[in-house]
């Protein structure tokens, strides 16, 4: 049989949001007696939470001085603080390490060019010079001589 | 930014009913507790730094993550069909008026109050029992919405589902319960 109540629309979903409510208490209930070993474990949860919060915190604001000092430029620049900002401190943390490698590179170089300068003069002096007549005399000369060259 | 005393506060005020709701869940204490656990952590590490207002939103969410990571850790297929399949029709309403489970306290002297007939502590245990026989997305529409007191947007996006879903869940899951609880003599 249809029950006889006749609802107003919307009647319907305030009906079921009072019993949602009810039952929302009773629920309430049941939660506020739980076993006094369990509420101690969630004691004991929520005090581990509220630790690590704590940490989180603490090493941000460890950090944010350091973001200061290394970027304050580019802090200012960019308005300070946001990803865009944090991207470049990386960027720039990188760029001494860029440089170290560069130089070591161009020492290398300048390094090597010094050495094949040096040869060459040597060689140019050898074979601009006369040898003299005892040198055609010693055997390692002419053994010398007779070595094919590249 | 929440500040040390309102992410406390908030954490003690729910976190018997975030237990709760794992409970019901997973229908195992421990599992419940690691859960909850989990789940405050991750707010603390993550979102400590968000407005206090945004806390709930984002601790119903993380709360429904960490219950469905423990469902994926544990692989019990069997327990996330029951406890999550929402689309299955939970029976005919038929000529069933929700009114009738709430008329006794609305002035009425027909029917005697259900405390007349059942202690409080059996009414709190078919309640919950009740509860924790819905569907999943039904009993987690329903706790959110009228236990945590989301609204209809809020408890859609808890859900990461339409609101048009999250009133259908609740719609379905208030008349499961009214009609369970009117079976065992049970008026609210």
């Amino acid at each position: 049989m249809k029950n006889q109540n006749t609802l107003l629309p919307g009647g319907e979903e305030a009906l079921e949001t009072r019993f949602g409510l009810r039952v929302a208490v009773h629920l309430n209930d049941a939660a506020g007696q739980l076993p006094h070993d369990l509420s101690e474990r969630l004691k004991s949860a929520r005090e581990q939470a509220l630790q690590r919060a704590k940490l989180v915190r603490s090493a941000q604001i460890a950090t944010s001085p350091k973001l200061v000092t290394r970027g304050s430029v580019a802090a200012l620049a960019l308005g300070g603080g946001g990803p865009r900002s944090d991207w470049w401190i990386k960027f720039a943390s990188f760029v001494p390490v860029l440089a170290l490698i560069g130089g070591f590179a161009l020492i290398s170089d300048v390094h090597t060019n010094a050495q094949i300068k040096a040869a060459a003069e040597i060689d140019a002096a050898l074979l601009a010079d006369d040898a003299p007549l005892a040198a055609y005399s010693d055997p390692g000369f002419v053994e010398f001589h007779k070595v094919p060259r590249d | 930014m929440a500040s040390e005393k309102e992410l406390s506060d908030f954490l003690k005020n729910v976190e018997k009913r975030a237990f709760k709701r794992a409970l019901y869940a997973v229908r195992d204490h421990e599992a419940a507790l690691d859960i909850v656990q989990d789940a405050m952590i991750r707010l603390a590490e993550k979102y400590a730094d968000r407005p206090a207002a945004e806390l709930p939103l984002v601790f119903q969410r993380i709360l429904s993550n960490a219950t469905m990571d423990w469902f994926r850790r544990q692989k019990v297929r069997g327990a996330l069909m029951k406890n999550f399949s929402d689309y299955e029709v939970a029976g005919e309403d038929g000529d069933f008026d929700i009114l009738e489970t709430l008329e006794s306290q609305d002035g009425s002297t027909a029917t005697e109050s259900a405390s007349d007939s059942v202690s409080r502590a059996q009414i709190m245990l078919a309640i919950e029992s009740q509860v924790e026989q819905l569907p999943g997305r039904q009993r987690e529409a329903f706790l959110l919405r009228y236990w945590e007191e989301l609204d209809v947007a809020e408890t859609a996006a808890a859900m990461g589902c339409s609101e048009g879903s999250v009133k259908t869940h609740c719609s379905r899951a208030v008349h499961a319960l009214a009609k369970a609880l009117k079976a065992k003599g049970i008026t609210l």
